[in-house]
């Protein structure tokens, strides 16, 4: 097997437009979630969310805008940023051999939105001819192939809340066994119609407005939680073997060691602690890691009652009596949560946490929670916290658990 | 504004075309609109226009042609007895 290395990294974010100050705003804990005044807010009973500042027209010509839904917008600029950061020049060649690896959970549902507002709102037959290439879930990567002209597979992972951590650890495979030779993965998420927040709403996983002060309405760990905030935006990174790299003199952002994919095939919603348990146990074993050298980890850390709890449990499953002695961050805090695009930001935001080594704080983590009783870096950043080795993980509804591992370059 | 200046702006709006480029006799595929593109201008013509093209299949190939069947359209639609006529579009090429 070849190692990999991450030589790229591209963000389109609720925190910020560049790797760098999405982590400056998570080390800080500036929070990217805020009451929503889209029209018809008034409709959802915690209008909260975490979005982007995003005009596609500063992007796209008119031609082109007009065939792309908001998700493809993010994630074909994610990815111009992810090559442009790479310093990547790919011939020919090279291109017959690059993947495109793209998660997304609800792929383009804002124009499907916008459609069906057509169809049954305004009761009009006239919908526009582009619809259904907004709104298919395989857009996103589609676009990615032909802006860059990579002809190697371009795929679309849609497993919920770990679609993008899957996406990157399915090109982390391609290239650690010589299939692929340049890879961009990640994810990309624009689920903020009133529509899929409603549906969100309706099933009570979404974090009740805290009245204080609206940014800090997710609250992972904490006892007071109430469930998680949607976020938008998108991540990828451009992946190539290691030796590839230091060939081409490429700044080497972290290392992607290996990957753990487990299903619960238990429960559609309920998370299990013993399918994520076996996630984390997997990634391990792909990474020829034992549990001892694990110095931190990205938690899922929604701020929902269950996944917390469960989460914490699958930890102690897995490292036993050192659990608490592990620094656990969960940022979705103040990015809010991306669904398709979460795990491909948080594993950026690992990196970055890896190449400084600090461990990123849990924000709004203000009741401690007998159930949630190990170190999640309670609202403050944790300086060399990070350490060598960090775990990402993500986990989703339908039970596919996906779990990263990740070394700093250093 | 005639037809054919309104058509012209709408496409150097929508598709980026140079004016100078939209002569009567600019061939469609040289303008880079493609059977998809096609599907999206008559969506904004018949916008534009308050026209509803008729689901019938025909092929234009040059903007004039273009102009020319909006024009029939408007002409007939102005005398309250629109003939049914053909739709300026070929199939979007799918799989």
């Amino acid at each position: 097997m070849r190692r990999v290395a991450v030589t790229g990294i591209g963000v389109v974010s609720p925190l910020g437009h560049c790797p760098e100050d999405v982590f400056e705003a998570a080390r800080a804990g500036r929070s990217g979630v805020h009451r929503l005044d889209i029209a018809g807010a008034q409709r959802l009973t915690a209008p909260l969310a975490a979005t982007v500042r995003f005009d596609g027209a500063e992007h796209f010509e008119p031609p082109q805008l007009r065939l792309l839904d908001r998700v493809s917008q993010f994630a074909v600029v994610a990815a111009r940023r992810a090559f442009a950061h790479a310093q990547c020049e790919l011939t020919d060649v090279e291109r017959e051999r690059t993947g495109v690896f793209l998660g997304t959970g609800m792929g383009g549902t804002l124009s499907m939105d916008d459609g069906y507002q057509t169809l049954y709102g305004q009761q009009s037959n006239r919908i526009k001819p582009m619809l259904i290439l907004q709104g298919m879930h395989n857009a996103p990567a589609a676009w990615i192939a032909i802006e860059h002209q990579l002809r190697g597979p371009t795929l679309t992972y849609s497993t919920a809340c770990s679609s993008s951590s899957v996406a990157i650890g399915e090109a982390w495979l391609r290239l650690a066994c010589g299939a692929l030779d340049v890879a961009v993965a990640g994810g990309a998420e624009a689920p903020l119609s009133i529509g899929s927040l409603k549906a969100w709403e309706a099933m009570h996983t979404l974090a009740s407005v805290d009245g204080a002060n609206p940014a800090t309405s997710c609250k992972p760990f904490s006892k007071n939680r109430s469930g998680m905030v949607l976020g938008e935006g998108a991540a990828l990174l451009v992946m190539e073997p290691w030796d590839r790299a230091v060939a081409r003199g490429a700044v080497i952002h972290g290392e992607i060691l290996g990957y753990g994919l487990t299903t619960d095939a238990a429960h559609i919603t309920r998370p299990s602690e013993l399918g994520q348990a076996a996630a984390i146990h997997s990634a391990l074993a792909s990474a020829g890691l034992c549990p001892q050298e694990v110095d931190s980890i990205n938690a899922h850390g929604t701020g929902t009652l269950a996944n917390d709890s469960v989460e914490t449990s699958a930890i102690k499953l897995v490292f036993g009596t050192r659990a608490n002695q592990i620094p656990i961050s969960a940022t979705k805090a103040v990015h809010g949560h991306l669904l398709g695009a979460a795990g491909a930001l948080e594993c950026v935001l690992s990196l970055l946490a890896l190449q400084h080594n600090v461990a990123l704080p849990t924000l709004h983590l203000q009741e401690p929670d007998p159930q949630c009783d190990l170190d999640y870096c309670a609202n403050e950043a944790r300086p060399g916290g990070a350490g060598q080795t960090l775990l990402s993980h993500s986990f989703a509804f339908g039970g596919t658990n996906a779990v990263l591992a990740l070394r700093a370059a250093r | 504004m005639t037809t054919v200046d309104r058509i012209r702006a709408m496409l150097v709006k929508d598709f980026k075309i140079a004016p100078e480029q939209l002569t009567l006799d600019a061939r469609l595929e040289d303008l880079g609109i493609d059977s998809l593109g096609m599907a999206d201008m008559v969506f904004n013509i018949e916008d534009a226009f308050g026209l509803n093209v008729p689901d019938t299949a025909v092929t234009l190939t040059t903007f004039g042609e273009i102009v020319q069947f909006i024009d029939d359209l408007v002409v007939a639609g102005d005398r309250a007895q629109a003939p049914r006529t053909v739709l300026p579009l070929s199939p979007v090429q799918a799989p």
